[in-house]
């Protein structure tokens, strides 16, 4: 492995695995499992359950609220219940990315090279630059969608109409530039182990027009002050293990773009956005900013990137492990091949993290704060209600 | 400043387009309904010497190129719509286990490219006062009651859709949520297009069946 070790837990907590505890570079094998805290109900509180199929919830996820009419006083949620089986032993590596794709469609590029990244470690395939700036360019559209999506989520509850169509217009835009760039709207076979096959001619125009489009709306946005008077001191957190635009909207500069450099960012002349409030206007706030600096990215890296073919490694067995940033954090694999076939794989994602986040900045708010918040973490059940076998 | 964006929105202009009753402007390849000959390289078993069986294809583009998209959205079957909510029709989607995209895919009907409201389409936040339940996904232990007490809360007459290659036929990730035979409505794709979830709900409430053919504007594709 060349970017991971096993070893005694050293630097910033990224999450866990089934198996494994991941660091930023190290794995231990001791499970720091997460503590469920307990809660003691109140004379005059109830349980109030919520989902797990119900109006405003986009995946199937039940939560227990806790309260005495309006204040939210602790809160479980349950991610499980869509928990899918996903078979990936003893297929090939380039079988098993068909399903890893489809562990969360909506951020399959970050999932599907967080993987060949993780393959191509354990086999020693070299991946030109070209194919590392195409990969890059996929990345950060798929960003832009995911932190449009959140947007636009964060829009509707507050009955904000106009800008939330507005904002689901410029993501049906990105979702045809991405069928147009890799032939399908959710990069479902663009990429593969040491290759990757994207056209960009004609996305510098396009990709100018949506960014221009919502710098306007977001400058009006942040002219909206009941908007962001719903944002604003609602799921303040800026304690224990943060991710992604939760950390850095909470002024923690920490991104896999810069801090596990696999692919040139750095390059690219790439700075983490960051910002200094801890709750949901912070969130929204980054991953407004994201939108813009992804788009200058991949203006960055039309012109260096290129496609390659699938690349068979002289190795058939090894183990790999490799990190990215994904829309919501820290995405992390690992794989251990054997004579050519997937002998494990183990993987960490980001939601796992921002629910335990958005559980913790949950209490002491009130209900009609709940969606504000959930939505500000852009969690992702599907990538976390996985079980690989 | 609620008539501030009450004039930006007017300003924008009408950007829904006439799907169903013009062509699709847009209509991605891949999922589009696949012609050519049989090819031994498919891994759902979507392609057999007797033809493309399109619910199960997750168009993973391995057939190429003995298997080509046409760009047509039509990749559904209407076994049996209701004329009664021709009007008007409600729907209450689930998820029983899916990856996401076609969760997006299906409220992407209602963003103003599309704007499914103007054909009487509106989605429920609860099986009692839907017409029908769209179905996402596979088979999850957790979510099989949640689905069996959505469709026992359902008024009659009511529609079951299933949505995408993991609904209909477990795709290639499991198995489906139900028998095929309980699905009135199979929206084939992985996941299906707006323009193809547009077409066939529009067909399932008692609209137009035939879509009119679309045009290959975008040439993505690899």
């Amino acid at each position: 492995m060349k970017y991971y070790k096993f070893g005694s837990p050293k630097g910033r907590f990224i999450g866990n695995t089934e198996k494994y505890t991941v660091y930023e570079n190290t794995l231990s094998d001791r499970l720091d499992n997460f503590q469920k805290p307990t809660y003691r109900n109140f004379p005059g509180e109830f349980i109030f359950s919520y989902g797990p199929a119900t109006g405003g919830l986009l995946e199937s996820v039940g939560f227990q609220i806790q309260t005495p009419g309006e204040l939210i006083k602790h809160i479980d949620v349950e991610p499980y219940f869509k928990a899918r089986t996903i078979n990936l032993r003893g297929l090939s590596p380039q079988d098993a990315l068909l399903k890893i794709e489809r562990i969360n469609g909506f951020h399959a590029a970050a999932h599907a090279i967080a993987f060949e990244m993780a393959v191509e470690d354990a086999l020693e395939i070299e991946v030109t630059d070209e194919v590392k700036y195409s990969r890059i360019i996929m990345l950060e559209l798929e960003r832009i969608r995911s932190n449009l999506e959140v947007v636009k989520r964060l829009c509707e509850p507050a009955g904000f109409g106009v800008p939330q169509n507005q904002i689901a217009y410029l993501i049906e835009e990105v979702a045809r530039l991405i069928s147009k760039v890799a032939g399908h709207r959710y990069f479902f076979s663009a990429s593969s182990i040491g290759g990757c096959k994207i056209k960009v001619s004609g996305l510098e125009n396009e990709i100018i027009e949506i960014r221009d489009q919502f710098e306007t709306l977001f400058d009006n946005l942040l002219q909206s002050k009941i908007f962001l008077n719903r944002l604003q001191n609602n799921g303040v957190i800026k304690q224990g293990q943060l991710l992604g635009p939760a950390a850095r909207g909470a002024g923690i500069k920490v991104d896999a773009r810069i801090s596990h450099p696999v692919l040139p960012y750095e390059k690219l002349g790439f700075k983490p956005d960051v910002f200094d409030e801890p709750d949901a206007f912070g969130r929204f706030y980054v991953r407004s900013q994201e939108i813009l600096s992804s788009a200058a990215l991949i203006l960055e890296a039309t012109g260096k990137s290129g496609n390659s073919d699938t690349i068979k490694g002289d190795e058939v067995t090894g183990e790999g492990a490799s990190r990215l940033e994904s829309p919501q954090g820290d995405l992390f694999y690992y794989v251990k091949i054997n004579n050519g076939t997937i002998e494990d794989v183990q993987i960490s994602s980001p939601s796992l993290l921002n629910i335990d986040a958005f559980r913790r900045s949950m209490i002491g708010n009130i209900f009609t704060d709940f969606h504000f918040n959930w939505e500000s973490f852009g969690i992702w059940i599907s990538e976390l209600a996985v079980v690989i076998t | 400043m609620s008539s501030f964006w009450f004039f930006n929105g007017l300003k924008k202009g009408i950007k829904t387009e006439k799907f169903p009753s013009a062509k699709p402007e847009f209509p991605p390849e891949w999922p589009s309904r696949l012609s050519g000959k049989y090819s031994d390289n498919c891994p759902v078993g979507a392609i057999t010497p007797d033809g493309w069986i399109k619910e199960k294809c997750i168009f993973c583009r391995r057939c190429i190129p003995d298997m080509q998209p046409t760009g047509e959205q039509d990749i559904f079957e209407i076994k049996s719509g209701e004329n009664t909510f021709k009007k008007s029709f409600h729907i209450f989607p689930l998820d029983s286990g899916a990856c996401g995209s076609c969760n997006m895919e299906f409220f992407s009907i209602f963003s103003p490219q599309y704007d499914a409201n103007r054909l009487g389409i509106y989605p429920v936040n609860t099986p009692r006062h839907a017409d029908a339940i769209v179905i996402m996904g596979v088979m999850t232990h957790g979510m099989k009651e949640v689905l069996d007490r959505a469709y026992e809360a359902m008024p009659e007459p009511k529609l079951v859709i299933a949505l995408g290659a993991c609904a209909i036929t477990g795709g290639i990730i499991g198995v489906p949520p139900l028998d095929r035979k309980k699905f009135n409505v199979e929206i084939a794709g992985c996941p299906p297009s707006p323009y193809t979830i547009l077409a066939a709900l529009n067909a399932a409430k008692g609209g137009k069946k035939e879509m009119i053919s679309s045009e290959h504007k975008n040439d993505g594709g690899t």
